[in-house]
C-alpha cells in the first residue's frame, strides 16, 4: 500500500514537474528587431523568434525610445493582401512589463503582414508601419492531411448514426408491426 | 413516478450505477478542465503540456475511458461464463473482434471515444511541440479532441438511456445531455476554420447542436419535462462555470507566479458561448412535443442565432451588431434548426430502443 502510494506520489510529482518552467516568467529572448517610426515616436520591434513561420507562436514586444510611461496606443494586424485586420489596444507584455507586448501570438498565414501603431504621447499622436513582415510557409504536415485526421472522429460519430438509425424503427412502426 | 412491469428485469435497481456514474463524472471532470483551460488560455496565455487544466481534463477522460474498460472487461467475463448479461447496463452487447469481446454499446461508444482522446491528447502535444501555445480553438488536434469527447458523452448519453426505466437513469440522460449541449459550444468552434462567407459558421454550428440537443432531451424520456429539465441544468453550469473560469484562471496564475494579460477582459469564454435564450427552445419543445418537430426546430434555431451576435455584443460590451448579419445568421439559423429539430427527435427515439422493452404505465 506503501509503494502505491509513493508511486502515485511520484506520477503526479512527474505530471506536474514540467508544469514549473510556467512559473518562470521572465525577460523574453529577442532574436531579431526591426524599427519603425510612429510620428514623433520611435519604436524597436523585438521578435522571439526569426523568421516568423506562419501558425507558430511568438512574442513580440514593442518599446518606445524613451519608454512607454504616459503613452497608449494601438496596434492593428492586417493580412496579406489586406484580407484581414484586427486591432487592440498596446498593453504591456506580461512577463516583461516595462514595454509594450503580444504574448503567444501565432500568424495564420504565410505573405506580407503589417503592424500599424498609434501612438499617443507627450508629443502628441503618430501613426507608423512596419510594412512587408515577411511570414513563412507553416512547418509540419499538409493542412488538409491535419484537418482529415483531426476530423476522424466525427466520421465515426456519422457512421454510428447511421447504423443506429438503420437498425430502429419509428414507434409508429414498431406499433404496427406488434 | 413511473411505473414498470418489465420482462427483462435487473437483478438490482443500482445494477450498473457505480460505472455509468464514473463515465458521468468523467466526462464533467474534462468538460470543466476545457472550461478551466481556454479561460487560461485568453487572460493568462503561457502554457506547457502539463497543467493543471490539462491535468483535470485529461483525468476526466482516463476516468470515463477506465469506467468503460472495467464494464467491457466484466461483460467478457460474464458471457464466457454463461451469465446473463443486464441489458439495462449500457445497453445491448455487441460483438467486437469478432466476438472475442462482448461490449454493452453504450461503454464501447464511451470507452472508444476516452481511447481517441488519449490518442489525440498525444498529437497535439507534439503540436505544440512544433507551434507553441498560441491558443487557437480551431486547430485539428484541438478538434479531435472536442469530437474525442463528444463521442464519450455521446456514448454517456446512451449508458444512462438505457437504464431510464430507473430514476437515476432519467437523471443520467439529462446530464449527459447537458454536458453535451455545454461542450458542443466549443466542439463547432472548429467551423471557424471553414470559409462560410457572409454567414457566420461557428454561430450556425452552435445554434444547430443546441436545437438537436434540447430536442432530443425532451424526446428520449417517457414524459414531459425532459428539455426542461436539460436547458435547467445547461442553465445552472452557465452560471457556475461563469463564476469557476475567471476565478480558477486567476487563483491558477497566482499560484504559480504568472501575471494575467493587461487586457484582459475577465469574460468567462465558454460560458459566454452557451445561448442564453436557451429556454425558449425547451419551452417550445415542451409545449410542442406532439407536433412535428421541424418546425419547432426552424423556430427555436432562428430565435437562438438571432441571439448570439446580440448576446455577443452585450457581454463583450461591443457595439450592437449590423442588422443585416443577424438576418443573414437567423435565416441560416432556421433551416439549420428545422433540420436539427428533425434529427433530435429522432435520436431520441432512437435512445428510447436501447432501453429493454417494457410495459408502461406512464
Amino acid at each position: 500500500m506503501r509503494k502505491a502510494l509513493m508511486a502515485l506520489v511520484g506520477t503526479i510529482g512527474l505530471l506536474l514537474g514540467p508544469a514549473l518552467p510556467v512559473s518562470a516568467a521572465g525577460p523574453i529572448p529577442i532574436v531579431h528587431t526591426e524599427r519603425v517610426q510612429a510620428g514623433p515616436y520611435g519604436i524597436t520591434i523585438g521578435f522571439s523568434a526569426w523568421p516568423v513561420r506562419a501558425m507558430q507562436s511568438l512574442d513580440l514586444l514593442f518599446t518606445p525610445d524613451d519608454g512607454i510611461a504616459g503613452k497608449s496606443g494601438e496596434i492593428t494586424v492586417t493580412a496579406p493582401g489586406g484580407a484581414g485586420e484586427e486591432s487592440g489596444a498596446l498593453v504591456r507584455h506580461p512577463r516583461q512589463r516595462e514595454v509594450w507586448g503580444l504574448d503567444v501570438q501565432s500568424l495564420p498565414e504565410p505573405g506580407d503582414w503589417t503592424l500599424t501603431f498609434t501612438v499617443r504621447g507627450p508629443a502628441g499622436e503618430g501613426v507608423g508601419e512596419l510594412r512587408h513582415l515577411n511570414v513563412l510557409e507553416q512547418p509540419g504536415p499538409p493542412l488538409a492531411l491535419s484537418w482529415t485526421i483531426g476530423t476522424l472522429p466525427l466520421f465515426g460519430l456519422i457512421g454510428l448514426i447511421v447504423v443506429a438509425w438503420r437498425r430502429t424503427r419509428r414507434p409508429a412502426a414498431v406499433m404496427a408491426a406488434a | 413516478m413511473m411505473e414498470t412491469t418489465a420482462s427483462t428485469v435487473a437483478r438490482s435497481p443500482r445494477n450498473g450505477l457505480a460505472p455509468a456514474t464514473a463515465v458521468l463524472a468523467g466526462v464533467f471532470l474534462s468538460l470543466a478542465g476545457f472550461v478551466w483551460d481556454v479561460q487560461w488560455h485568453t487572460d493568462v496565455g503561457p502554457d506547457t503540456f502539463f497543467t493543471a487544466p490539462h491535468l483535470l481534463l485529461y483525468a476526466g477522460s482516463a476516468i470515463a475511458g477506465l469506467a468503460s474498460l472495467a464494464v467491457v472487461l466484466a461483460t467478457t467475463a460474464g458471457r464466457r461464463r454463461g451469465h446473463p448479461i443486464d441489458p439495462t447496463v449500457g445497453g445491448r452487447v455487441v460483438g467486437v473482434f469478432g466476438g472475442a469481446i462482448a461490449a454493452p454499446v453504450g461503454y464501447l461508444i464511451s470507452g472508444s471515444g476516452a481511447a481517441s482522446f488519449l490518442l489525440y491528447g498525444l498529437w497535439d502535444q507534439w503540436w505544440h511541440g512544433l507551434y507553441g501555445f498560441d491558443a487557437m480553438l480551431a486547430s485539428p488536434p484541438h478538434v479531435g479532441l472536442f469530437l474525442s469527447i463528444t463521442v464519450t458523452m455521446v456514448g454517456a448519453v446512451m449508458v444512462f438511456a438505457a437504464a431510464r426505466r430507473h430514476r437515476w437513469g432519467v437523471v443520467g440522460t439529462v446530464a449527459g445531455t447537458a454536458f453535451l449541449v455545454a461542450f458542443g459550444v466549443l466542439t463547432v468552434a472548429g467551423l471557424e476554420a471553414l470559409p462560410l462567407g457572409a454567414v457566420d459558421g461557428v454561430t450556425v454550428g452552435v445554434t444547430f447542436t443546441c436545437v438537436v440537443l434540447v430536442t432530443m432531451g425532451g424526446h428520449v424520456l417517457d414524459r414531459r419535462g425532459g428539455a426542461i429539465a436539460v436547458i435547467a441544468l445547461v442553465a445552472a453550469m452557465q452560471a457556475a462555470f461563469w463564476w469557476f473560469a475567471p476565478w480558477a484562471a486567476r487563483v491558477y496564475a497566482d499560484a504559480i507566479g504568472q501575471p494575467l494579460r493587461e487586457d484582459t477582459e475577465g469574460v468567462p469564454v465558454i460560458p459566454a458561448m452557451i445561448p442564453m435564450v436557451l429556454i425558449v427552445v425547451g419551452v417550445l419543445v415542451e409545449v410542442l412535443r406532439r407536433r412535428p418537430a421541424w418546425p419547432t426546430g426552424a423556430i427555436g434555431g432562428a430565435v437562438i442565432a438571432a441571439s448570439v451576435p446580440l448576446q455577443e455584443a452585450w457581454v463583450y460590451q461591443g457595439g450592437p451588431p449590423q442588422v443585416s448579419d443577424v438576418l443573414i445568421v437567423a435565416a441560416a439559423g432556421t433551416v439549420a434548426g428545422a433540420l436539427a429539430g428533425s434529427l433530435g427527435a429522432r435520436f431520441g427515439e432512437m435512445l428510447r430502443v436501447l432501453a429493454p422493452k417494457e410495459t408502461s404505465h406512464a
